[in-house]
């Protein structure tokens, strides 16, 4: 189980080291303006060809990118409803904080659990091997959290059960 | 072999130029101004000048050799020659007519023009009028696709090369009558201004860092695909050569020799690449030693050699 976790990890990080070779580039089509190629797509010609890494159907992780923006997109594994409710609320707690985390993006993009969006700005301020890094740690952690969750809410639950009931014995 | 010297001048630089006689450098330190530093006697940089004048990040600098003036131009569609009277540096504004981010900018081999990239998928060609006293533009338009990334002038003065987010790699006549003399037993003798001479479709992904050879012979660029191309004996049939590496795109080049030429770009790490005896080229070796842990991931502009 931890072996193609490994792998699929190590995948992602090889594709963003290449995909993130970013750079400055004012808007073609507003002048004076500079925005993500990525999220504007008006210019085909700046769009690189997205690239979609599937762990099994449940997991796949879709990294688009352009001249000067990369956007990354993480489908979570969800085995069952509970998890699907954990995940949903977790990763909206962590999304409508994005600002603390700079590189987060706000919405998810369609089909997906959570989104990064990464531009020059960002490499020029920060390290782009740490923030890959960071992506990486991330994908890590969110199984562990949602895990952690899942257990925590199965004991509270028996614990409550277990009170309630006490009263009919 | 490891760098010479190492000098931090800002977080990021944009862009740079080096002073005629290399004992100063103009950079952008990827905010709106350009700063002229110079070496002193102990080896210390120090800051002399700051030209403000524009109002968006400078994108392309240039030092003229014999004319000693500054070219700036930024995302702000405007240029500015600077020209140091006594102590400071006066800027002109310059006319460009663009309506987008001017890109990159290159004086030309006899300083009589210059030559600016831009969004706005045109090439500016500005010459200095003397009867109205200010720089004025002739644009290259409806040749490009996509904006021009570098431009790079022949030394013949006249052909221009430039490369663009389109893949494809352009020559261009600039014969501009009053500024240029025809030259009888040139190639470029009967073309027009904004005449195309030659376009290279070599690369499927955006094109950078074009250069010409010390002869005008050869020009080099490279496409963001990993990939160095090379293009000899500029004129009614060329030969063209890639190179293809496994590392992380370049992003610039420069011609050390007619045979020697180094590569930078998104591996922190300068490439050097060599043609031998029947011209075929080839990747030589890193110029830095390995290292494990890359620097700010800004590719890194070119630094011209004494």
């Amino acid at each position: 189980m931890a072996n193609t976790s490994r792998l699929y990890l190590t995948c992602i990080r090889n594709t963003l080291e290449a995909a993130m070779c970013l750079q400055n580039f004012p808007c073609q089509e507003v002048e004076r303006h500079n925005k993500p190629e990525v999220e504007l797509k008006t210019s085909p010609e700046l769009l690189l060809n997205p690239v979609l890494i599937c762990r099994n159907e449940a997991e796949k992780c879709l990294i688009d990118s352009s001249i000067n923006s990369l956007r990354i997109s993480l489908k979570v594994k969800q085995a069952d409803e509970l998890e699907n409710i954990l995940t949903k609320k977790f990763l909206r707690f962590l999304s409508m904080r994005a600002e603390a985390f700079q590189v987060l993006r706000r919405k998810p993009v369609q089909g997906y659990d959570i989104s990064f969006l990464v531009t020059n700005y960002h490499c020029e301020e920060m390290q782009k091997h740490k923030l890959i890094d960071f992506i990486v740690q991330f994908m890590e952690d969110i199984d562990k959290e949602i895990s952690e969750l899942k257990l925590s809410v199965n004991t509270r639950g028996r614990l409550v059960a277990t009170e309630f009931l006490k009263q009919f014995i | 072999m490891a760098a010479v010297s190492v000098h931090q001048f800002a977080q990021c630089i944009t862009c740079h130029a080096w002073s005629p006689d290399h004992s100063m450098i103009a950079l952008c330190p990827n905010n709106n101004e350009v700063h002229i530093y110079r070496l002193s006697e102990d080896d210390k940089w120090e800051k002399i000048h700051v030209l403000q004048k524009h109002d968006q990040i400078v994108s392309g600098v240039d030092w003229s050799i014999s004319s000693n003036r500054i070219v700036t131009v930024s995302h702000d569609r405007n240029s500015y020659v600077w020209n140091q009277e006594t102590t400071e540096w006066v800027p002109t504004l310059v006319i460009l007519r663009l309506n987008r981010a001017a890109l990159c900018v290159q004086w030309s081999p006899k300083e009589n023009k210059f030559a600016v990239g831009s969004g706005a998928k045109t090439v500016c060609i500005c010459y200095y009028e003397q009867e109205n006293n200010w720089w004025v533009s002739k644009l290259i338009r409806k040749r490009h696709d996509s904006s021009v990334t570098s431009v790079a002038w022949h030394p013949n003065n006249i052909l221009l090369a430039t490369t663009s987010t389109d893949g494809k790699c352009r020559v261009f006549s600039t014969f501009i009558k009053g500024v240029d003399t025809r030259d009888s037993t040139g190639s470029s003798a009967d073309s027009k201004f904004g005449e195309q001479i030659m376009q290279i479709d070599l690369s499927f992904c955006w094109a950078f860092g074009i250069k010409w050879s010390p002869s005008g012979n050869t020009f080099a660029y490279v496409g963001h695909n990993s990939m160095i191309y090379f293009v000899d004996d500029v004129g009614p049939s060329p030969s063209a050569q890639s190179v293809a590496f496994r590392d992380l795109p370049l992003r610039d080049v420069l011609f050390i020799s007619e045979r020697m030429v180094i590569g930078v770009g998104f591996d922190c790490n300068p490439m050097v690449f060599t043609a031998d005896e029947r011209g075929l080229w080839s990747f030589l070796r890193f110029l830095d030693e390995r290292k494990i842990v890359s620097s700010s991931a800004r590719y890194g502009s070119q630094v011209a050699t004494e």
